[in-house]
């Protein structure tokens, strides 16, 4: 009996191997996204429980094309963004990108996704939330929430499947 | 033995006819009038349901009526034609009366009285059914209850009295009115009998009686009504209006819907979402249309933009989506849109100024 606890014990030793650098979101988003599905929530229809409070926009304004490709640089290091497909202008279509951090977060808030029109990053355009970040499913959710005065009144959600 | 018990019970049987000279057909079955409701003032003809007596068809029938009052009182052998019923077919028979006259008593009376009370019986009294009671509906709460339509039965039939209750001094400009008159269509205008008031049969016909004090009444039978009623014919509804003189003033439009026709629920616009910038798309969408409807045509105007388009779809809805993201970008200063929807028939169904939020 003792021996045994004393084995179990003896395989929870540390590995003391090489240090391999935690992956970063930006090797999980990087590379094209097809668009698996687009919804439209009305956030004050939700917040005061109307019905109905949700869309689908997947069959709308050539949803069914749209792409979106995140790049990064021999680093990880994030470049530019591009949408493909012709579909309307919610967000810039094209610019650079950057993540409010490169690691998952610990807490509930969901990483921000800067949008710029310039390589520099000083003029932000749009600001995203990947509210799910890519997992073994090769699947992630991108949402554009539109605030006023600090309020969200509309939010559009995609789901996004890698296209490899 | 078997014979003998037999015999017996029959002279059992028997021994109540040889006290009572009197046989018993049986219970009135199904009794209404037409009109549906009347004032006692009024001829009203009442209908019986005999198909459950032993009456045989198209024989003499009479009525035996002691209240409120007794009209052919001392004449049980031998009943007095104006108590003779009509035969109408089908088992069923009729009396037509006016209440006041017939029963020499004022409407107070007869309304303070136990009701209408009778027997109907042959010539001689030597059949009768049981009691009955003709009922009545008193439509005294009419001229107090600050409705200007009410229809007895609240449900139509094709086939079936309707009377129609309507209270002018509820509606605008009927005080001074001659005569009012109804101008109406099943189905939603379908099938009319308008109010053509140069043709003077028609005048009649579609005239309300006028029952003092501004309230009227109209009475009829849908199914003779309207003419060139189609085979299988469905009655859904009779939509209507009521015509002071001739045209000088129109009640606004009022519907009766059929017995057993669940009326649709009503038409449902609505902007989604509730708030928008003018970078979201605004989806509008109608559910339950109306038959007939299925086009929604838009223009958004902003500044001085103007979008145009159409959606379509069906009575259950139609619904779209416009591409504000593409359509307003870089106006500059917008803060609001002005929405105007009409129908395909041209009917507008919202006119209306949507405040574009401000985004962060």
């Amino acid at each position: 009996m003792i021996i045994g606890f004393l084995a179990f014990f003896g395989c929870n030793k540390s590995d003391d191997g090489s240090y391999v650098a935690p992956i970063t979101v930006y090797e999980k988003i990087a590379g094209q996204w097809n668009l698996m599905n687009l919804k439209m929530v009305d956030e004050v229809a939700k917040a005061t429980n109307i019905s109905p409070n949700e869309q689908n926009l997947s069959t709308w304004f050539n949803y069914d094309t749209f792409q979106i490709t995140f790049n990064v640089d021999g680093d990880n290091q994030p470049t530019t963004y591009e949408v493909m497909g012709n579909v309307p202008p919610l967000f810039a279509a094209s610019g650079y990108y950057e993540l409010s951090t490169p690691f998952q977060p610990t807490t509930a808030n969901p990483i921000l996704i800067h949008l710029y029109s310039d390589a520099a990053h000083t003029n932000l355009t749009d600001v995203l939330q990947l509210t799910a970040v890519p997992g073994t499913n090769a699947q992630m959710q991108i949402t554009l929430v539109r605030t006023s005065g600090g309020t969200p009144f509309v939010s559009y959600v995609f789901n996004l499947m890698a296209n490899n | 033995m078997k014979k003998l018990l037999y015999t017996l019970l029959m002279a059992l049987y028997l021994i109540p006819n040889l006290t009572q000279a009197q046989e018993l057909v049986g219970s009135v079955g199904s009794m209404w009038s037409y009109p549906v409701v009347y004032q006692y003032s009024e001829e009203v003809t009442w209908y019986f349901d005999l198909s459950g007596t032993t009456f045989a068809e198209n024989e003499d029938v009479y009525i035996w009526i002691w209240s409120p009052s007794e009209p052919d009182a001392g004449n049980w052998e031998n009943s007095s034609e104006f108590a003779h019923l009509s035969y109408e077919g089908n088992f069923v028979w009729s009396f037509t009366l006016t209440p006041t006259e017939y029963f020499s008593m004022s409407a107070e009376d007869i309304a303070g009285s136990a009701g209408f009370w009778f027997r109907l019986k042959d010539l001689t009294g030597s059949k009768q059914t049981e009691v009955a009671n003709m009922p009545y509906t008193p439509i005294d709460s009419f001229f107090t209850a600050d409705e200007m339509m009410r229809s007895y039965p609240t449900e139509a039939t094709l086939d079936g009295g309707l009377s129609i209750l309507f209270n002018s001094n509820l509606v605008d400009g009927f005080a001074d009115a001659t005569s009012v008159h109804i101008h109406s269509g099943m189905n939603t205008w379908a099938i009319l009998q308008e109010y053509q008031s140069w043709l003077p049969e028609i005048v009649e016909k579609t005239k309300l009686k006028d029952m003092g004090d501004g309230f009227y009444k109209m009475d009829l039978i849908p199914s003779e009504y309207y003419n060139d009623i189609p085979e299988g014919f469905i009655m859904e509804n009779i939509t209507f209006l009521f015509v002071k003189d001739d045209w000088a003033g129109t009640s606004p439009e009022l519907v009766i819907y059929a017995a057993e026709y669940i009326p649709p629920p009503p038409p449902e616009f609505r902007f989604f979402p509730l708030q928008i910038s003018q970078k979201d798309f605004l989806q509008i969408s109608r559910i339950n249309n109306e038959t007939g409807i299925n086009t929604l045509i838009y223009t958004i105007t902003a500044g001085s933009t103007e979008i145009n388009g159409e959606f379509s779809g069906n009575m259950d809805e139609i619904k779209g989506f416009i591409d504000l993201p593409t359509l307003l970008q870089g106006i500059p200063n917008l803060t609001e849109i002005q929405v105007l929807v009409v129908d395909n028939q041209g009917n507008t169904i919202i006119d209306t100024t949507l405040p574009l939020k401000t985004l962060d």
